[in-house]
C-alpha cells in the first residue's frame, strides 16, 4: 500500500473505515483489564521471594557468587556454619541461587507482592528467610487468568 | 416587583440552568470522552472514584486535584497577562452560549429585536477564543508556546472563514438572524438535512476551533509539549486547557444545536407563557441539552479513532477543502432560497 | 508595562551564516515523547534543518560491567539492554559464549528458543509500533499495541516466571520447559493478534489522518540507509533486502517457511508497514514451530549436559540447574553472537582469557546503530513530523547509550 496516492473517494472511505472499526470496539469492548486488589493474575509460574532450609544448607556460598546483584550476604551462625540472607532491595527474582544451589536449600515461591517500610527491613537475615513473608489482603482477592475464547481474550475466574 | 416574579424571572432561570446543565453536559461529556475511548482501548477507564457510577465523579476529583495544587507563574511569563489569560479564555468560550436563547422565553437577550444581535455576536466572541489562545502562549515566554500560539494564529486564519460561511449559509437559508425565528423554520426539516454541506463544514471547523482530535496541533503533544498551555498548571490549566475547551465545544455545539439541528423545535408540542408553564421550558431546555450533548460526544468519540493531521495538511484542508465547501454551501442555500423551496 | 523585546521568538533565535536564522529547540530529555535522549532541533520556520544528537543521559556503562562479573551473571545485566526485546538480546550473547566455549545447543532448546525469540519481536513491535501511534496522536493504537504487549508478557510469564525480565536464554540452551498449557495459550494469543493487527492498520495506519502523517515523511534512501548502517526497519523499510536471520542463517531459521518483510517506501509508512508485516511473519513462524518442537527432551546440549550431576540430569528436560554452567570457565578466544531482534542486529563480541569473567564484551546495538540514519531522515522534515520519523525507527534510548 505504499507509495499510491489516495482518492478522495478512498480518504472518505478510509475514515469511515477508521471510525467504523473504532465504533465497533466500542460497541463490543475487548477488555483485559485485572481489577488488581480485587482480582490477580493467575501466572501458573512467577519467580518471587525466594525461602531457605537451613537444615538442608552446606554453606557452600555458591548463591552468594552466583548472585548478579551481590544481594545475598552469608551470615555467620552460632553453629558456626555460614547462611545466606538476601537483601531484596537488590534482589531481582533472577532465582539463579536457587537453580545453582546443589542441595535444594534454597526454593523459590510465587510471593511478588512485596513491600516494606524501610530499606533495612528489605535486609533479611537467614532467621527470617525460612518463613514466608505476611501478605496483607485488605480486599479478598479472586484469581484470573487470560484465556482465549472464540479469538478473543476472556478473563476468566481459576481455582486453586 | 414582588419575590415571585423575581424567583421566576426568565433570566434568572436560563442563568442558572445554563450554569447548572453546561457543568453537567460537561462532567457527561469528559466522562463519556474517557470511557469510549477506553472502552476502544481495551480497558476501563475512570473507575475508583464512584465505583457504582461507573467513575462519573472522576472529572470531579481531578478538577478538586487542579484547584488545590500550587498555581505556579514561570520567572519569563508576563505576570498580568499569564494569569488573566485563563481567565479570559473561559469567559469568552462560555459567555458566547449565554447570548443565545435556550427556549423561546428563557434567554438573556430580552427585546427579540436585539436577538439577531445576540447570535452573531455570540459567533464573534467564539472566534476571539483563539485569541485568548494566542495570547496564552505569547504571555509563558517559551519557545514550545510560541510554536503553539504560531499554529494557533495559522489554525485561526484556515477555520475562521469557512466557518462563517457556514453560518452565512443558514442565514441566506433561513432568510433570517433571529434565533426564535430560526428555530421556528425547522419544525419539519432540520437544517442540517436542508443543507449538509454547510453542517459538515461547521462539524469539522469546530472540531479545529476547539482543538478536538485531529485538530489538536497547537498543543501537539509531539513535538511542542502541549503548546501554548506547556507551563500552565493547576487553576490555570483547569480553566484554559483541561475546562476551558471544552467549554468552547459546548458553545460551538450549542449554536450548532440551534442552527442545524433544531434547538427546542419539538414537533407537535408548544408550552405555554412562562411563569404558568415552567415544566414546558424545562422539558424544551433538556431537548436542546440533550442535542448538544450527542453532537459533543461525537467530538468525544473522535479521540478514539483518530491521530493528529498535521499542520500543513490542516491548513491546506481549510484553505482548498472547507473554504470551497463553505462557498457551495452559501451557493446551495441561495439556490434553495432562490427556487423558493426553503422553509 | 509590556517590554516586547523580552517577549516573541525573534530574541531567541540563532542567525547563521548566509542571513539564515534558526530557532533552537531542545527536544528531549524531558519531554513527552523524546524518550531519555536529547535532540538539539535547528528548525527555519516549520522546516528541521539541523539536529544534534546528544545521547547518553541512559549510560550504564554495560560493556564495563560485563568484564567485572561472571559471564553468567552478564545474562541479567545484558536483557536489561532493551527489555521488550530481552530474548533476543540475551540469545545474542548466549550464541557469543556457545562459540567461545564451544557448546552445543539442544534441538528441543532450538525451538523453543525460536518460539520465544519471535514473542519477543512481537513484543518489541508492539511496543515500538504503540509508542508510534501515541507520538501521531492515536492513543487507541498506543493502548491496543500495549494490550497485546500485555498478553505476550503473560506468555513469558508462563514459560519463564517472570513477565519482563525473562532471563531465559542460557548458553548451551534454555532454562525452563514451557508448560503445556503455553503451546495452546500461545495459538490462540496469535489468532487474537493477527485480527488486532488488522484493525491497527484500519485504526492507525490507514486512517487517512494517520497516513499523511507519514507517507512520504522521513525519507531514507537506499544508499543512504546502506551507507548509514541503518539496520532492522530502519535498513527493509528503505529496500535492503538484509536481515539476520536470514543472513547469518542461526538457530532453525531455515527449517521454516518465512519471508523477509522490505519495503521500497523510505519512509515513515514503509518502516511501520515492516514492521506489520515482521509480526505477521513472526506468527508464522511460530505457529510451524510450535507444531514442530519437541515436548520432551534435554533443554541443554551435550556439552553442558555431562557437566551436570546425575540428579540435576534427572530434570533437565523441565529445568536447568546452573551448576555445571556456573563452574565452567570461559577457555582462552572470543566469539561471536549476532541475532536480528525487534529494531534491528544485536551482535556481541566476547573475549575470554581463562578465568570465568570475559575479558572484554563487545555490544552493538539497533538503535545506536540506526541513530545517524534517524538524523538523516529528521533533516527537512516538518517540525511535527520528528515523532512520526522518530517512532517510525523504533528508537530506544536504554538500548542505544547500552
Amino acid at each position: 500500500m505504499t507509495g499510491e496516492k489516495m482518492t478522495l473517494g478512498g480518504v472518505v472511505k478510509a475514515t469511515i473505515d477508521a471510525l467504523a472499526v473504532a465504533a465497533r470496539n466500542f460497541v463490543k469492548p475487548e477488555r483485559i483489564t485485572v481489577y488488581y486488589p480485587y482480582e490477580k493474575l493467575e501466572y501458573g509460574r512467577l519467580r518471587g521471594w525466594i525461602g531457605l532450609w537451613t537444615e538442608k544448607c552446606t554453606s557452600c556460598m555458591m548463591c552468594a557468587r552466583i548472585c548478579p546483584t551481590n544481594a545475598i550476604k552469608m551470615y555467620l551462625a552460632p553453629n558456626g556454619k555460614r547462611y545466606p540472607g538476601i537483601d531484596y532491595g537488590r534482589c531481582i527474582m533472577c532465582h539463579f541461587c536457587i537453580d545453582v544451589c546443589p542441595t535444594d536449600a534454597l526454593y523459590g515461591t510465587g510471593i511478588k507482592e512485596l513491600a516494606w517500610y524501610d530499606y533495612k527491613e528489605m535486609i533479611y537475615t537467614p532467621d527470617m528467610e525460612r518463613e514466608p513473608p505476611k501478605i496483607q489482603e485488605p480486599y479478598k482477592s479472586v484469581k484470573v487468568a487470560i484465556k482465549y475464547e472464540g479469538g478473543v481474550p476472556k478473563k476468566i475466574r481459576v481455582h486453586g | 416587583m414582588n419575590i415571585w416574579s423575581l424567583l421566576l424571572s426568565p433570566r434568572l432561570w436560563f442563568f442558572i440552568l445554563m450554569f447548572a446543565a453546561s457543568g453537567g453536559v460537561l462532567l457527561t461529556v469528559v466522562w463519556f470522552e474517557r470511557k469510549a475511548a477506553a472502552r476502544v482501548q481495551m480497558r476501563v477507564g475512570p473507575y475508583h472514584v464512584s465505583p457504582q457510577l461507573g467513575g462519573y465523579l472522576q472529572l470531579l476529583a481531578d478538577a478538586f486535584k487542579f484547584i488545590i495544587s500550587e498555581p505556579i507563574v514561570p520567572r519569563g511569563a508576563h505576570k498580568l497577562l499569564f494569569t488573566w489569560s485563563p481567565a479570559i479564555f473561559v469567559t469568552l468560550a462560555f459567555g458566547a452560549s449565554l447570548l443565545l436563547p435556550l427556549t423561546p422565553e428563557l434567554r438573556l437577550i430580552k427585546d427579540p429585536a436585539l436577538l439577531p444581535h445576540g447570535l452573531v455576536f455570540s459567533l464573534v466572541i467564539l472566534l476571539l477564543v483563539s485569541i485568548s489562545v494566542v495570547v496564552i502562549g505569547w504571555s509563558v515566554n517559551n519557545k514550545f508556546a510560541y510554536i503553539g500560539a504560531a499554529r494557533e494564529a495559522l489554525l485561526v486564519a484556515a477555520y475562521e472563514l469557512p466557518l462563517i460561511l457556514s453560518f452565512l449559509a443558514m442565514a441566506i437559508l433561513y432568510g433570517t438572524l433571529n434565533p426564535l425565528e430560526i428555530v421556528q423554520k425547522q419544525t419539519l426539516l432540520v437544517g442540517a438535512v436542508l443543507n449538509p454541506i454547510a453542517f459538515l463544514v461547521f462539524v469539522i471547523t469546530t472540531a479545529m476551533a476547539t482543538a478536538r482530535f485531529p485538530f489538536e496541533i497547537a498543543d501537539y503533544e509531539g513535538d511542542v509539549a502541549t503548546g501554548p498551555y506547556s507551563d500552565y498548571g493547576g487553576i490555570f490549566l483547569v480553566l484554559s486547557f483541561a475546562g476551558g475547551t471544552y467549554y468552547a465545544t459546548f458553545s460551538y455545539s450549542f449554536l450548532a444545536t440551534l442552527l442545524f439541528l433544531g434547538g427546542w423545535a419539538l414537533p407537535g408540542y408548544a408550552p405555554g407563557p412562562w411563569p404558568q408553564d415552567v415544566i414546558g421550558h424545562l422539558i424544551l431546555a433538556l431537548w436542546v441539552f440533550l442535542k448538544t450533548t450527542v453532537l459533543m460526544f461525537f467530538f468525544a468519540f473522535l479521540r478514539a479513532a483518530m491521530p493528529v493531521l498535521r499542520l500543513d495538511h490542516t491548513l491546506v484542508l481549510g484553505w482548498r477543502g472547507l473554504l470551497v465547501l463553505g462557498f457551495l454551501a452559501v451557493l446551495w442555500s441561495a439556490a434553495l432560497r432562490l427556487g423558493g423551496v426553503v422553509p | 508595562m509590556i517590554k516586547s523585546e523580552e517577549y516573541g521568538l525573534v530574541l531567541k533565535e540563532e542567525k547563521l551564516e548566509g542571513g539564515r536564522r534558526v530557532l533552537d529547540l531542545f527536544w528531549g530529555p524531558q519531554h513527552p515523547t523524546s524518550g531519555h535522549t536529547r535532540f538539539i532541533v535547528e528548525v527555519d520556520g516549520d522546516v528541521v534543518v539541523n539536529v544534534t544528537p546528544d545521547p547518553g543521559y541512559v549510560h550504564r556503562t554495560m560493556e564495563k560491567l560485563g568484564e567485572t562479573r561472571h559471564w553468567i551473571q552478564n545474562i541479567p545485566l545484558f536483557e536489561r539492554l532493551s527489555l521488550p526485546d530481552a530474548i533476543n538480546v540475551t540469545w545474542a550473547y548466549s550464541t557469543a559464549i556457545e562459540r567461545l566455549a564451544k557448546m552445543d545447543v539442544s534441538p528441543r532448546a532450538q525451538y523453543l528458543r525460536v518460539i520465544m525469540a519471535e514473542l519477543s519481536r512481537i513484543s518489541t513491535h508492539l511496543y515500538d509500533l504503540g509508542l508510534h501511534a501515541i507520538m501521531i496522536g492515536s492513543s487507541t493504537g498506543f493502548m491496543w499495541g500495549f494490550g497485546l504487549r500485555e498478553l505476550v508478557v503473560q506468555l513469558w510469564a508462563m514459560v519463564s516466571g517472570s513477565r519482563t525480565t525473562p532471563t531465559w536464554v542460557l548458553p548451551g540452551g534454555v532454562r525452563t520447559a514451557p508448560p503445556d498449557a503455553f503451546y495452546e495459550q500461545t495459538k490462540g494469543f496469535l489468532d487474537y493478534l493477527e485480527k488486532k493487527i488488522d484493525e491497527f492498520v484500519r485504526v492507525v495506519v490507514k486512517n487517512p489522518v494517520g497516513y499523511y502523517r507519514l507517507k512520504e515523511v522521513g525519507y531514507l534512501g537506499r544508499e543512504d540507509a546502506a551507507r548509514l548502517m541503518a539496520t532492522g526497519p530502519g535498513a527493509r523499510g528503505s529496500g535492503i533486502d538484509w536481515d539476520a536471520r536470514r543472513v547469518y542463517k542461526y538457530g532453525i531459521y531455515d527449517e521454516f517457511e518465512w519471508d523477509v518483510c522490505v519495503e521500497d517506501g523510505g519512509d515513515s509508512l514503509a518502516r511501520t508497514m515492516v514492521r506489520i508485516c515482521e509480526i505477521r511473519q513472526s506468527a508464522r513462524i511460530i505457529r510451524q514451530a510450535l507444531d514442530r518442537a519437541p515436548r520432551d527432551g534435554p533443554l541443554v546440549g551435550e556439552a553442558v549436559l555431562h557437566r551436570m550431576p546425575p540428579k540435576q540430569k534427572e530434570t533437565a528436560n523441565q529445568l536447568i540447574r546452573l551448576g555445571a554452567l556456573f563452574t565452567s570457565r570461559l577457555p582462552e578466544g572470543e566469539g561471536l553472537g549476532i541475532t536480528e531482534g525487534g529494531r534491528g542486529r544485536y551482535f556481541f563480541h566476547v573475549y575470554g582469557d581463562g578465568s570465568e569473567k570475559p575479558y572484554r564484551v563487545r555490544i552493538s546495538t539497533p538503535s545506536w546503530q540506526n541513530l545517524r540514519a534517524m538524523i538523516k531522515a529528521f533533516i527537512g522534515a516538518r517540525l511535527m513530523d520528528l515523532p512520526a520519523i522518530y517512532g517510525s525507527f523504533g528508537y530506544f534510548p536504554p538500548e542505544q547509550d547500552r
